[in-house]
């Protein structure tokens, strides 16, 4: 376990070092000069000579990529040319909502995906209309289903909301809102949050749901040729007890690995979503920060995401280790 | 036993009134009647039984025998109501079990009999335990309390059973694991045990174990098993009764006796000829089948074994023949027996002769090497009259298994040396885990030894002929592709010449021409061993090793392969090194034979120095443990050891039944036998106790 | 094949066996052609847009929000008046084309980085294998992202961004096939029969990774479809007149409630495509499975 943290760090630091080098060259190459975004159009040339130099623009790459990197630990992402303030700070104002939104997605991309994955390998007529519904719905863009759920939901039915994290009686947007008011006891609070949270978390759970749900169909569908499941059908088992004590947790390696790669995948979703939702989240603060070329938003953002990538792959071979004694940490 | 009366336990359809009326009266465990399965695959029928009638009485093992094919497992299955009922499976027929019809039972109905009924062990113990299960769960869904599967897991032999209930399948041993299997299936005493190949994917020694684990528990708990197997001399060590299929149908059946001794369907006769034994002259060419198994997929009006049948008679392939007594408890289904006789008027007895009238040789169209001739018995000599072909010296191969905290020496060779000489035939024997293919594979410098040297005379070229020959040929390249391929990399430039030598190799092992053009997944069995050879004889090597050629194929058609390698090694000169796990095939294809365990050679010596005078203790239980030998199998303690953790001193201490004090500290080197010349043997005790 | 000959029924059981060549059975199969193909159908079809599209997708051919199935627009069309069909149509054939692209430049990098790998084994195989699994846990469309914020909103600068996240897969595929057909005992065979070890990878080896490789490529059709629509909606493409499916559904979202079609037609045309390369991949997978 030990080695398994250690292995995982190391890991992680190889990924930030990699993004780093490469958002590094990335900024080199851009268009943009960092000190006219910083100043604006109409500065003078002494205040861009004396920018240039307060940034270290004029020093060697190699030592700017070191001061680059030097700023990184010290969590200085720079300052974005939108807001004007530190990313950092802006980061820590709109991950939560992020992570509230992805966590809840995911939740339901996994259990969905399980029980898309269990029902689509029944034989008959009715599954494969349903294996049909699936490869449909597994070629569906994110916004679709949004659009889809606006029409639907909020539009024609007026059961969901359009917009937000959060009702007008909660004026606070940003951060945790279901987890915030579970922990202070405020129950329409969390009901409001369960509200706002369902369509998008919907609309970016849904496609990799289904992926998870495909391969997770095709694991079972082998576990249940396997032999051991033909054993203990021999044993006198019901088939509720093969399937419950015998063939999930054999199959659920596969999706797992699948989820881990769909959370890669699914940013863009996120962003979409929150763009079309007003979601005060990280996906949101990108959409915002593109038209204008906010490259240090951006690249925080990179960075970010980055290593909760590798945190969450990191989770994701806990449990296959968890579901698997034969595979080792 | 319930048929030791005189009543027949497999019954004709002439006896059908009877039949049914002891259904209800049989103290009968199990009985089948004229039970048929088809299969729907892709569009068109397969039919995995064709009237099968079967019982089984209480406390009795019934050996199903039969070859891929035959239609036994599929028999094994319905037994235990698991044949998948879908839509592409049609059956007709009845399977009772304690007295009522299965088909009839309800699903719980048959779970029930599952559980309280009911037992059963499947091949292969490494894919049918759970992976993710403690052996103490998965034992703990048919026993009701811990202590019990405690009880039950002593009572299989397995060492501290306390310890293993918390163990997953995977960290024990393949021979364990099948105890576990075996534990699970006597869990809540059940009246029949189903044992589908329980032993073919054991070791020799292993096999014995668990044959006699099997009989031990019939004795114990009065369990009645059905032991599917395709080997007959298992069948031999353990069954009171033979029941021989082909086709999806049962064509003999009979107590072991006189199965074996006095067998009358030329199916079943064959099948004991081209079994390869530790008896008969080892020059002589084994007997073969004539064609290849029946395809399932064709309805015959006939007898299912007429096409390859040597003593096929006109009528043969219109007439289906039906199982008839033609002695007490002995049945047979084919038209020159029973009653079936009288009206046929033909006489009774074909000799063996006749039975290898149309063996393949004889078809005519192959060109396949005249007749054998007798080995020259100078051959069986020491090797010093030769030239040395072969040097291996004190050759060391380790691997590093596993990864990070894991990582383990697995040291497959720890010093074997061996001396081949030009045109000898040399097998080297041994179970899983002895390095006899490392060594094999070092000598074709496919793996690099880690220490010692392995000289072959200049200019001598190797061949090497895999176990699995589907797999040796590249799946989307075509036979004629490979061969070309080889002839190219040789340095024949000539189109025509290459295309010549084509021919003449596929003609040399009995390839059809057509066969040149079609892939690996094309081919059948032996066609893809022959096409395999093929490629290794295109440009004859100097040298040839055969890496259990024949393990993987059934017997009719592993005889088929012997005699080819037997033939080829002849007429082309070859020296040849032969790794198998049965001492009965290193008979039969070798000169001398080298034992080996845990990576070196334990005995070295002639044929038939090694098996009329086995000396090392290894040799004597390997050799017992051959089924059908006729010596009672010397058990030996648990499994062969792992070469990732050898045992200090003499490797094969921990096992040996004649274990002395020293051995646990003092290696072991081959030394020569004081009773015979080139006989050597790495065991003090049996070199002084003689 | 002489071989089909002996095929023949009747004569089969009277043969030697040697003859009988495994039959197969052709029924599935077509089915699974028919799937399989379908991509090809698309390319063509999208490279036909122009002479389908009933008119310019950039010019105003008649009153804005024209429903669909009125005044001559099948699809209706656009804020300003530009028929929505000839705008979709151009649009699949920018998204298709673009995913092809990706996959083709992933194609090559991956199968060239992969097999050296796994051939080479040793420092060669370890060093490329870091590289790769480094670009592999990067969070491939946020990288999307950067590079465009960087260079510039534009098609190209996407597919960079996205080509360069793309390639891993491929090339741990093909290494994963390779290792393991290395293993097997053909390639053994081919050693021992004197064969090089450029023509064992070309001849021997690579043909064997081309049925995982065609199956994933084609089920990434439609996961590269849906991701680039998704930058597309964020703004990453090409700048507002061209015809982007993705940018067409964020331009009109907000006349989603009144004049749907302007927003859901292009996201149709997306999830068109996407089925198609689904449905090949399932198709193609059933082949190899036949195979």
């Amino acid at each position: 376990m030990f080695k398994f943290v250690l292995k995982r760090i190391a890991s992680a630091v190889g990924v930030v070092l990699a993004l780093t080098v490469v958002l590094f060259i990335l900024q080199k190459a851009s268009n943009t000069n960092p000190v006219h975004a910083i100043l604006g159009p109409n500065a003078s040339a002494a205040a861009v000579k004396a920018e240039t130099i307060k940034l270290g623009l004029n020093r060697p790459l190699l030592a700017q990529l070191f001061s680059y990197i030097g700023n990184l630990l010290q969590f200085n992402l720079g300052t974005s040319y939108r807001t004007r303030r530190p990313v950092s700070t802006d980061l820590a104002q709109y991950l939560p909502a992020t992570v509230e939104l992805a966590l809840v997605a995911l939740l339901i991309a996994v259990g969905l995906g399980l029980i898309l994955g269990y029902i689509s390998i029944k034989n008959g007529i009715p599954a494969k209309i349903f294996r049909g519904v699936l490869l449909v719905g597994a070629s569906t863009p994110s916004y679709l289903i949004s659009f889809a759920g606006l029409v639907l939901l909020y539009s024609h039915f007026h059961v969901l909301p359009a917009t937000g994290e959060a009702g007008a009686t909660q004026p606070f947007q940003g951060g945790f809102v279901i987890f915030d008011n579970l922990v202070n006891g405020n129950i329409s609070g969390v009901w409001d949050g369960i509200v706002h949270v369902t369509l998008p978390a919907l609309s970016i759970a849904l496609v990799p749901a289904i992926s998870i749900g495909r391969v997770f169909r095709s694991s079972l569908e082998a576990t249940l040729r396997s032999d051991f499941v033909r054993t203990a059908r021999s044993k006198g088992l019901s088939d509720q007890a093969v399937f419950l004590r015998h063939a999930i947790r054999n199959s659920i390696g596969p999706g797992l690995t699948m989820t881990g790669l769909q959370l890669g995948l699914m940013f863009a979703g996120v962003a979409v979503v929150e763009d079309i939702f007003a979601w005060p989240g990280i996906g949101y603060y990108t959409t915002e920060s593109i038209p204008v070329s906010d490259f240090p938003a951006i690249a925080g953002v990179t960075l970010v995401l980055g290593v909760g990538y590798v945190f969450i792959n990191a989770l994701v071979d806990i449990a296959q280790s968890l579901a698997d004694p034969r595979v080792k940490l | 036993m319930q048929f030791s009366t005189k009543q027949s336990s497999v019954v004709t359809r002439d006896d059908w009134n009877s039949v049914t009326e002891r259904a209800t009266t049989s103290s009968s465990v199990a009985k089948v009647e004229d039970y048929h399965v088809t299969f729907t695959r892709s569009g068109s029928p397969v039919h995995a039984l064709r009237g099968v009638n079967l019982e089984v009485g209480e406390s009795e093992i019934v050996a199903l025998v039969g070859e891929s094919g035959s239609g036994k497992s599929v028999l094994g299955l319905s037994m235990l109501g698991l044949l998948e009922k879908t839509s592409n499976t049609s059956v007709t027929g009845k399977v009772f079990l304690q007295d009522r019809d299965i088909a009839l039972a309800s699903a719980a109905e048959i779970r029930r009999l599952r559980r309280e009924y009911l037992g059963a062990i499947f091949q292969d113990p490494m894919t049918s335990l759970n992976p993710t299960m403690r052996i103490g769960k998965q034992l703990g869904e048919v026993t009701g309390s811990k202590s019990e599967s405690v009880e039950l897991l002593q009572s299989v032999g397995i060492p501290e059973p306390e310890r293993r209930m918390s163990a997953f399948p995977f960290e024990l041993s393949g021979g364990l694991r099948q105890r576990v299997m075996i534990a699970m299936a006597l869990a809540g005493r059940p009246k029949l045990i189903v044992a589908d190949e329980p032993t073919t994917a054991l070791d020799v020694t292993v096999q014995a174990q668990i044959l006699d684990l099997i009989k031990m528990s019939r004795e114990r708990f009065g369990t009645s098993f059905v032991l599917i197997t395709h080997d007959l001399g298992v069948a031999a060590m353990v069954a009171d009764r033979v029941v021989v299929m082909y086709g999806g149908e049962v064509v003999e059946s009979g107590t072991t006796k006189d199965v074996l001794n006095s067998a009358k369907h030329p199916y079943t006769r064959a099948l004991l000829a081209s079994r390869v034994t530790l008896s008969g002259d080892r020059h002589r060419r084994i007997a073969t089948m004539s064609g290849e198994a029946v395809d399932s997929r064709i309805s015959v009006p006939g007898c299912a074994f007429e096409p390859r049948c040597p003593a096929a008679m006109e009528i043969c392939n219109s007439t289906k023949p039906h199982l008839c007594q033609v002695e007490d408890l002995h049945d047979v289904s084919c038209l020159r027996y029973g009653s079936q006789v009288d009206d046929l008027r033909l006489s009774n007895g074909i000799d063996s002769t006749q039975m290898q009238i149309r063996s393949f040789t004889d078809g005519g169209e192959l060109r396949e090497g005249a007749a054998v001739q007798e080995i020259d018995s100078s051959a069986s000599d020491a090797v010093g009259k030769r030239e040395i072909m072969i040097t291996a010296n004190d050759v060391m191969v380790t691997f590093k298994v596993g990864s990070g905290g894991s990582r383990a020496m697995l040291r497959a060779l720890r010093g074997a040396s061996l001396q081949v000489g030009t045109g000898e035939a040399v097998a080297v024997v041994g179970e899983s885990g002895s390095g006899k293919s490392t060594l094999l594979r070092a000598i074709a410098g496919l793996n690099t030894p880690s220490s010692g040297q392995i000289e072959l005379r200049a200019g001598s070229k190797v061949q090497m002929v895999f176990q699995d020959s589907g797999a040796s040929l590249t799946p989307w390249m075509t036979v004629e592709q490979l061969l070309d391929e080889r002839l190219v990399a040789t340095g024949v430039r000539d189109k025509h010449e290459r295309q010549e030598r084509i021919l003449a190799a596929s003609d040399s092992v009995g390839l059809y021409r057509q066969m040149l053009s079609a892939k690996a997944y094309q081919l059948s069995g032996g066609q893809r061993q022959r096409a395999a050879l093929a490629r290794s004889v295109v440009v004859p090597p100097e040298i040839l090793l055969c890496d259990e050629p024949t393990s993987a194929l059934d017997v009719s058609l592993a005889a088929v392969v012997l005699n080819l390698i037997s033939n080829l090694r002849k007429s082309l000169g070859m020296t040849l090194i032969f790794v198998t796990h049965d001492l009965a095939v290193a008979r039969v294809v070798a000169d001398r034979i080298a034992v080996m365990y845990l990576g070196q050679f334990v005995e070295v010596g002639s044929t038939d120095q090694v098996l009329s005078d086995p000396t090392h203790p290894y040799t004597k239980a390997l050799l017992s443990a051959v089924p059908d030998s006729g010596s009672t199998p010397i058990l030996l303690n648990g499994d062969p050891a792992s070469p990732l953790s050898v045992p200090s001193g003499c490797s094969f201490h921990p096992r040996c039944p004649s274990v002395v004090g020293s051995c646990s500290s003092t290696e072991q080197y081959l030394t020569i036998s004081p009773a015979s010349r080139g006989h050597l043997v790495a065991c003090g005790v049996a070199l002084g106790g003689q | 094949m002489a071989v089909t000959e002996v095929y023949l029924r009747g004569q089969q059981a009277k043969l030697p066996g040697q003859l009988r060549i495994r039959s197969q059975m052709f029924k599935k199969v077509r089915g699974n052609t028919i799937m399989a193909a379908l991509p090809l159908i698309v390319t063509a079809l999208v490279l036909l847009a122009p002479l389908l599209a009933p008119h310019s997708p950039y010019t105003v051919a008649g009153p804005a929000f024209t429903p669909p199935g009125h005044g001559g627009f099948l699809l209706g069309s656009d804020s300003v008046g530009r028929d929505e069909l000839s705008r979709v149509l151009y649009g699949m054939r920018a998204s298709w084309l673009s995913a092809l692209a990706v996959i083709a430049s992933g194609l090559v990098v991956g199968v060239t980085i992969g097999t050296v790998a796994a051939v080479a084994g040793g420092w060669v195989d370890s060093l490329l294998m870091r590289f790769t699994d480094l670009f592999l846990s990067l969070p491939g469309p946020v990288l999307a992202i950067a590079v465009v914020a960087a260079l510039g909103p534009s098609l190209l600068h996407t597919l960079i961004g996205v080509a360069i996240v793309w390639w891993p897969f491929y090339a741990r595929i093909v290494r994963g096939e390779i290792r393991s057909l290395s293993a097997r005992p053909h390639l053994e065979a081919a050693k021992m029969s004197g064969i090089g070890v450029m023509r064992r990878t070309l001849r021997h080896l690579l043909p064997g990774t081309f049925p995982a490789l065609v199956v994933t490529a084609s089920l990434d059709i439609g996961n590269l479809v849906l991701t680039l629509a998704g930058l597309s909606f964020l703004g990453l493409g090409s700048p507002a007149p061209s015809p982007e499916l993705g940018a067409m559904s964020a331009r009109n979202l907000t006349f989603l409630l009144q004049d749907y079609w302007t927003a859901v037609m292009p996201g149709i045309g997306i999830l068109i495509l996407a089925l198609v390369g689904n449905i090949s991949g399932d198709g193609l997978r059933g082949l190899m499975k036949d195979r």
